[in-house]
């Protein structure tokens, strides 16, 4: 939560991250993900292959004058700039976060922009910021006239799928889930922690996190959009295991109904892959509870015994026709 | 799949035969979304009885979003929001069936880039997580007509399968309004080639749907005197001969819905309960909504005539 110039540090980070499938009927290679998330003409896109296909945009600014949302009804106003970027998983998954730190206090006058613009993705209050107020109202979602996280980062998700390289024939349909985090600042001297991660519905969740002063806001992005990640992962292929009435329907039709899981998800499991070493181990809070990779494997297992039981009688004829 | 619901005149059946359908679709298991673009008369909150998202809806509905007033439109889970006794138990296998309603204060409004804008990033995002988005369209060549028209004519929605449904009812009027509609001088086709569609590719995607048809062979009009019979076999041979005429013959037709007062007087979704149980609203009906909805995604039924 480093700060810039004069202004008072950080205390809180807020953000929002919208993942979805991308529409697309194939997974867009490394040269198509760079030419996807070229959002500005001056900054390349970060492409990396190892330990998977990874592809981040550069950066946007959003300026933003307005209240920010507070859940016991403050009227906080805030001038500064949201930042945005977008993110490609193995040419798949699409995912827009839309983010800002706040300090704990700041001028009651709006400053010329150039003040602004030096401290990209900083929003500065006028006054003093209810700092647990405002991290409540972010995760709760913000009000007509508030700054709005998911719509920074639902326009900019937009913008991706009006791209030209997309054909909108997506091998299957999937649901996008929006995950709202805050990050506050942790006491001196201890660690990072995850605090809290729920489930809501319409497939919203919410993170809370403490993080030590010297964490970087792009580093909590990153943990956030890998945890974001995975959660879409496993939201879509319980789904799909739902939708697919695997046990309830005979025959190969329920196993069939799988196979666009087999041929886009299964191989894109991959906790912690882009996630700084930091913050790495709040993944095993969510490893021991609920236990993101044991309920992700158990599905995995359950497709392939199933595949493995509709081969059986296949194999079966092929071998008595002999 | 996208499935604009558009008719000439109001009363035709368009909204609650269009939920009908959606409401079959999701019950066979697609995840299913019903948009209302009947600006100025958003009626789909009573077909779907979802009383309390009328009031949620004031001013969050699609005409807000379209106008940019909020970044999303609301969205209501008709299983567990409706107050239908009947659809409050999701059966087991059905897909999502979700309506996002217009406001209850907008009216039409003048198209704009950017109406149009957010017309085409909604349709977008939806058809990545819906198998079927049913539009229901103000009635006559409305602005929601015209926004529909540009907005599949943009190179982002190419990818996307679009289909028209064009609801008459079964009436001398009502044909030619169907027809002029559709094929008029200022139609859907006409409107679509000047925004740049393909006629013959637009043509292709329309097909017609007879509402609130008497069948003169049902037993409702067992009673009536030979005379009238004879009258009603005639009128219904000329409905057909006027149809083919203004080209919405049979091979234009998806389907016919029969007249169905549980259609016309409650303009609500009709269950399995209501056919099998109360037996208020006939088999008859159920099975044409049933197999007006396979239709839908059926493509032997949309081939070039």
């Amino acid at each position: 939560m480093a700060a810039t110039g004069r202004t008072a540090p950080a205390v809180l980070v807020c953000g929002e991250t919208r993942t979805c499938l991308l529409p697309s009927f194939q997974a867009l290679d490394g040269r198509a993900a760079a030419q996807l998330l070229r959002l500005r003409a001056d900054e390349q896109v970060s492409v990396s292959e190892r330990p998977n296909l990874y592809a981040l945009s550069p950066e946007l600014l959003t300026g933003v004058d307005c209240r920010l949302p507070t859940a016991n009804g403050a009227k906080v106003r805030a001038v500064g700039t949201v930042a945005s970027r977008a993110a490609l998983t193995e040419g798949r998954v699409l995912q827009a976060s839309a983010w800002f730190s706040v300090p704990s206090a700041g001028p009651d006058t709006r400053r010329p922009w150039g003040h602004y613009l030096v401290r990209p993705g900083l929003v500065e209050p006028f006054g003093k910021l209810p700092e647990q107020a405002t991290a409540q109202g972010v995760l709760r979602g913000s009000s007509r006239g508030e700054l709005d996280l998911g719509m920074i980062a639902e326009g900019l998700l937009a913008q991706l799928l009006r791209h030209p390289l997309l054909d909108h024939k997506a091998p299957f349909k999937s649901r996008r889930t929006h995950l709202r985090w805050v990050a506050r600042r942790a006491p001196a001297g201890e660690g990072a922690s995850l605090e809290r991660f729920t489930l809501a519905e319409d497939g919203l969740r919410t993170v809370e996190l403490s993080l030590p002063e010297e964490t970087p806001a792009t580093a909590a992005v990153g943990l956030c959009e890998d945890l974001a990640l995975h959660d879409w992962l496993l939201t879509t292929l319980v789904h799909m295991l739902d939708n697919s009435r695997l046990g309830a329907v005979d025959g190969p039709s329920a196993v069939l109904a799988l196979r666009p899981a087999v041929d886009h998800l299964l191989h894109l499991w991959m906790p912690q892959a882009h996630v700084e070493r930091t913050l790495g181990r709040l993944w095993d809070v969510l490893e021991r509870e609920p236990g993101f990779t044991r309920q992700w494997q158990t599905l995995v297992q359950r497709i392939r015994d199933q595949l493995a039981v509709q081969a059986i009688p296949l194999l079966h004829e092929a071998l008595s026709t002999r | 799949m996208i499935v604009f619901a558009a008719s000439d005149k109001g009363g035709t059946g368009r909204s609650v035969t269009s939920a009908n359908l959606a409401y079959h679709r999701a019950l066979a298991g697609d995840d299913v979304c019903y948009l209302d673009f009947d600006f100025g008369s958003p009626t789909a909150a009573a077909v779907f009885d979802v009383p309390d998202a009328r009031q949620a809806a004031e001013d969050r509905g699609l005409h807000s979003y379209l106008i940019g007033e909020v970044g999303e439109p609301l969205r209501i889970d008709v299983w567990s929001d409706t107050e239908h006794r009947v659809l409050r138990n999701r059966p087991p296998g059905s897909g999502r069936l979700v309506l996002m309603p217009g406001d209850l204060s907008g009216g039409e409004f003048a198209t704009g880039e950017e109406n149009l804008r957010r017309c085409v990033d909604l349709l977008l995002r939806l058809n990545g997580e819906f198998d079927l988005i049913v539009v229901d369209l103000s009635a006559g060549r409305s602005y929601a007509v015209d926004m529909v028209l540009e907005a599949t004519s943009k190179r982002e929605m190419r990818g996307v399968d679009f289909r028209w449904l064009v609801f008459h009812r079964w009436t001398r009027q009502h044909v030619a309004a169907a027809a002029s509609l559709v094929f008029g001088k200022r139609g859907i086709v006409a409107g679509g080639v000047a925004r740049g569609h393909d006629e013959d590719a637009l043509r292709s995607v329309i097909r017609f749907v007879r509402a609130a048809v008497p069948d003169p062979e049902s037993p409702l009009w067992s009673q009536v005197s030979a005379t009238q019979s004879a009258w009603m076999r005639e009128c219904d041979r000329d409905l057909k001969q006027m149809s083919s005429a203004l080209g919405i013959g049979y091979t234009q037709v998806l389907g016919s819905v029969p007249l169905e007062p549980v259609l016309q007087w409650r303009e609500q979704l009709i269950t399995d309960e209501d056919v099998l149980d109360s037996q208020i609203a006939t088999r008859e009906t159920w099975d044409a909504l049933s197999d007006l909805a396979g239709r839908l995604t059926d493509d032997k039924y949309w081939e070039q005539a």
